[in-house]
């Protein structure tokens, strides 16, 4: 392992689940000097994060009804455009309205993304159709703001290959069969390694369990709770690149009111349930249908445009119970100090949060986890330019 | 605790070590041209022309052996002659032809292709190459077999 | 899985453990409906069968270019697979020309250790706008290449077309530097036509086509491999 970035403190982190939120945080704490380690089952982002449409968030679809998590989301926005340079399509985003219904939200969203620092910018109907040829002719009304364009896999590659760089040892298909708790202390776990078929413990100051939509699964292991459900939703992708810009549908919220760019695919999203098994999800057909008929009232070539293929993502839901216990770090992602709410040492839950916020999520995480370790150091990943996602690869030896 | 994390992980030794490579074709690494199953009509005209060629190479040997009996005498000629023109053998200069014809058509296509003058047309000079060598390769069986 | 057009069929899956340095092939009954894809069967298979088989997959839907494997000897991306494409029986194996790591996962390592050291990924799109490059870097075309099953110091197909595509269009990079790493037997020179690349492409790269012309911008600048 490279001596950059050699870890200044004895303490040992155990991340587990190489997802969006794992890989940030592994990047942040080895940038803090901890020794970390970080264990995912499959390949890195292919439990949830993968999966997304690739929305770079502007925080639009927040700025009417909770502004808290659309601040999060601009603020982490600008914060990425500068730490993950030639990682997006800055081509901006609209909401569009296509019904008359559409237009009552019109005024509380273009106020609502000023109230939260969204830029936004009014566009009459011929403005828009010369910025975005295949929208729905009928549109009414559109609004301009910052969205962009993600590969839901490679941007946060970046983060964990600079922690890789700087002394994180980041170990895919290991996956967690059971974790060391005894006593009201969670000391480590017990992981298994696909690659050989060998199993070995684990030992660490702190346990990180930040597998999404598997977090209960996990916690179950130390014999705790978070009352976190898996809530996937259907996305569909087209084939043919309709838009360069994302397309919003300018409502409150529902089912297909999204259209992301993909290189030369279109994707639809997306619906919502919740069920019991993060690793059975299905995909119903009815959701698929939806997407289409959703899909074309933004753009009508969605209706007869080809599908490349369908599937499921399970976003992690945070239940009832959820609302009393745990920290609220922000609106968007809380963790759960299990010494706090269990009376379990050694152990956190982290969740929530969207894409873009990972690095924002990371750095609260980040500071709950080194004030249980009476360590004293800043973030510093606001102003860290990421090495490029191919670093990941040339990190080994 | 000290310690790096990667030794305390299951399979950091194994995970090192070199793993094995598959590669399509019989045999160890350097026959992978050879096997056309799973490929389309560029990878077997390549397999093809390689093919050709390595056999128009052991030809030429051979013919250059063989002209070097002219100097051992008439007779030993011409026993030669007889073996070689029994009809048997003689489908043996018609799969020479095909070879000859579809190692030289083959390589101006390769060559057009290759220098990226005629990319997007890879599939119709095959096709045009066989036209126009079909024709021929019949008119040299016919020669070979029917000629005296 | 459970819709009633449900039929079941055979998959082959090439495993591969270290360790006990065993390789072999494992037979699964598995159900499939209309819309399964292989990975869908291999995932089954993981949660029903085998939790051991380690498969790696990402997006779900062809951006990431991570599912890369052999369907009877095809190179295909298993999330956009269909099962109902084939037959009763269906092998997957491994990609071709890269290290295997255990079970159908490559090592990557390899792959990415023979591009073009600038690698940018986003790049024009129409008017004003920009877009991410067509390639997924999934390995595909490298698997199919015949050149690269010959040789493991042929770059393949995907370093040349980084290497072409900056050559289409810079953005900042050195272009004599990027010649200059193409003028090498290894690398433009290294093609001899095969052509399994553009067929193998999932993402519209168009391999074959961007070598061509990386050869011809070779052959007019006057480079002969640099010998």
């Amino acid at each position: 392992m490279t001596s950059v970035g050699a870890a200044r403190h004895d303490a040992h982190v155990l991340i587990v689940g190489g997802g969006g939120t794992g890989g940030a945080l592994a990047h942040d704490l080895a940038l803090r000097g901890l020794r970390v380690t970080l264990v995912e089952r499959g390949e890195l982002t292919s439990g949830t994060t993968g999966r997304h449409h690739g929305l770079f968030h502007s925080g639009g679809r927040y700025a009417v009804n909770d502004r808290d998590s659309a601040i999060e989301c601009i603020e982490e926005n600008r914060i990425l455009r500068r730490i993950c340079p030639g990682s997006f399509e800055l081509n901006d985003g609209l909401f569009v309205a296509v019904e008359e219904e559409d237009l009552a939200y019109l005024d509380p969203f273009v106020e609502g993304c000023a109230a939260c620092g969204i830029p936004a910018q009014r566009l009459t109907r011929d403005e828009v159709l010369r910025l975005e040829p295949n929208l729905n002719p009928e549109l009414k009304a559109a609004v301009r703001i910052p969205d962009g364009t993600m590969d839901a896999m490679r941007m946060p590659l970046r983060f964990f290959a600079t922690a890789r760089h700087n002394g994180a040892e980041i170990r895919s298909y290991t996956e967690v069969a059971g974790l060391l708790a005894h006593d009201g202390l969670v000391s480590g776990a017990v992981v298994h390694d696909h690659v050989t078929g060998k199993e070995a413990e684990v030992r660490a100051d702190v346990v990180v369990n930040a597998t999404g939509p598997w977090s209960e699964k996990v916690a179950a292991m130390a014999g705790v709770e978070v009352p976190i459900r898996p809530s996937p939703g259907v996305l569909v992708a087209l084939r043919g690149r309709l838009c360069n810009m994302v397309v919003n549908r300018l409502h409150k919220s529902g089912d297909g009111d999204i259209v992301v760019p993909q290189r030369g695919l279109s994707v639809v999203g997306t619906s919502s349930w919740v069920v019991e098994d993060p690793d059975d999800l299905g995909v119903p057909e009815d959701h698929v249908e939806r997407m289409y008929a959703e899909g074309a009232k933004l753009i009508p070539a969605v209706r007869h445009a080809e599908m490349r293929a369908a599937w499921s993502a399970a976003r992690p839901l945070i239940g009832a119970k959820g609302a009393d216990t745990g920290r609220e770090l922000s609106r968007t992602f809380k963790t759960f100090d299990h010494k706090e709410t269990d009376g379990v040492e050694g152990f956190v839950t982290i969740t929530g949060g969207k894409a873009t916020t990972l690095r924002g999520m990371a750095e609260l995480c980040a500071d709950v986890i080194c004030r249980k370790l009476d360590i004293d150091e800043p973030c510093r990943t606001r102003d860290t330019v990421l090495l490029p996602h191919t670093a990941y690869y040339s990190a080994a030896a | 605790m000290s310690g790096s994390p990667a030794a305390e992980l299951p399979g950091t030794a194994d995970r090192a070590a070199p793993g094995p490579v598959h590669h399509k074709g019989p045999g160890p690494a350097p026959s992978g041209w050879l096997d056309p199953r799973g490929r389309g009509l560029g990878g077997r005209t390549f397999a093809l022309h390689r093919i050709t060629g390595i056999a128009l190479l052991v030809y030429l040997y051979v013919h250059l052996g063989v002209l070097s009996m002219l100097l051992i005498g008439r007779s030993a000629w011409g026993d030669f002659l007889s073996v070689v023109t029994a009809k048997g053998f003689l489908a043996f200069d018609v799969v020479l032809m095909f070879g000859l014809l579809f190692h030289a058509f083959n390589g101006i296509r390769v060559a057009l292709v290759g220098s990226g003058v005629a990319v997007s047309h890879q599939r119709a000079l095959f096709w045009a190459a066989t036209v126009i060598g079909a024709p021929l390769l019949v008119y040299a069986a016919l020669h070979v077999f029917g000629g005296t | 899985m459970s819709d009633p057009e449900t039929e079941t069929r055979m998959l082959r899956v090439y495993r591969f453990k270290r360790g006990d340095g065993g390789e072999h092939f494992d037979e699964f009954e598995v159900p499939t409906g209309p819309r399964t894809t292989v990975l869908d069967a291999l995932r089954w298979i993981q949660l029903n069968r085998d939790p051991s088989l380690a498969v790696r997959h990402s997006c779900l839907h062809a951006s990431c270019g991570t599912c890369g494997v052999q369907v009877d000897g095809h190179e295909e991306l298993a999330c956009v697979c269909a099962m109902r494409d084939q037959g009763q029986e269906v092998t997957v194996e491994p990609l071709a020309n890269l290290p295997i790591l255990t079970d159908l996962v490559v090592d990557m390592d390899e792959f990415f250790a023979r591009f073009p050291d600038e690698h940018p990924i986003i790049r024009r799109s129409e008017g004003e706008y920009v877009r991410l490059e067509d390639c997924i870097e999934c390995g595909l075309c490298l698997s199919a290449c015949p050149v690269a099953a010959t040789s493991r110091h042929y770059v393949g197909p995907a370093a040349l077309v980084a290497a072409q595509r900056l050559l289409e269009e810079p953005r900042g990079a050195d272009c004599e530097a990027v010649v200059d790493w193409a003028d090498r037997p290894e690398a433009a020179w290294g093609c001899h036509v095969g052509l399994e690349c553009t067929r193998a492409c999932p993402a519209d790269a168009i391999p074959a086509e961007r070598i061509m012309a990386l050869r011809h911008r070779l052959t007019l600048d006057g480079k002969d491999g640099g010998s």
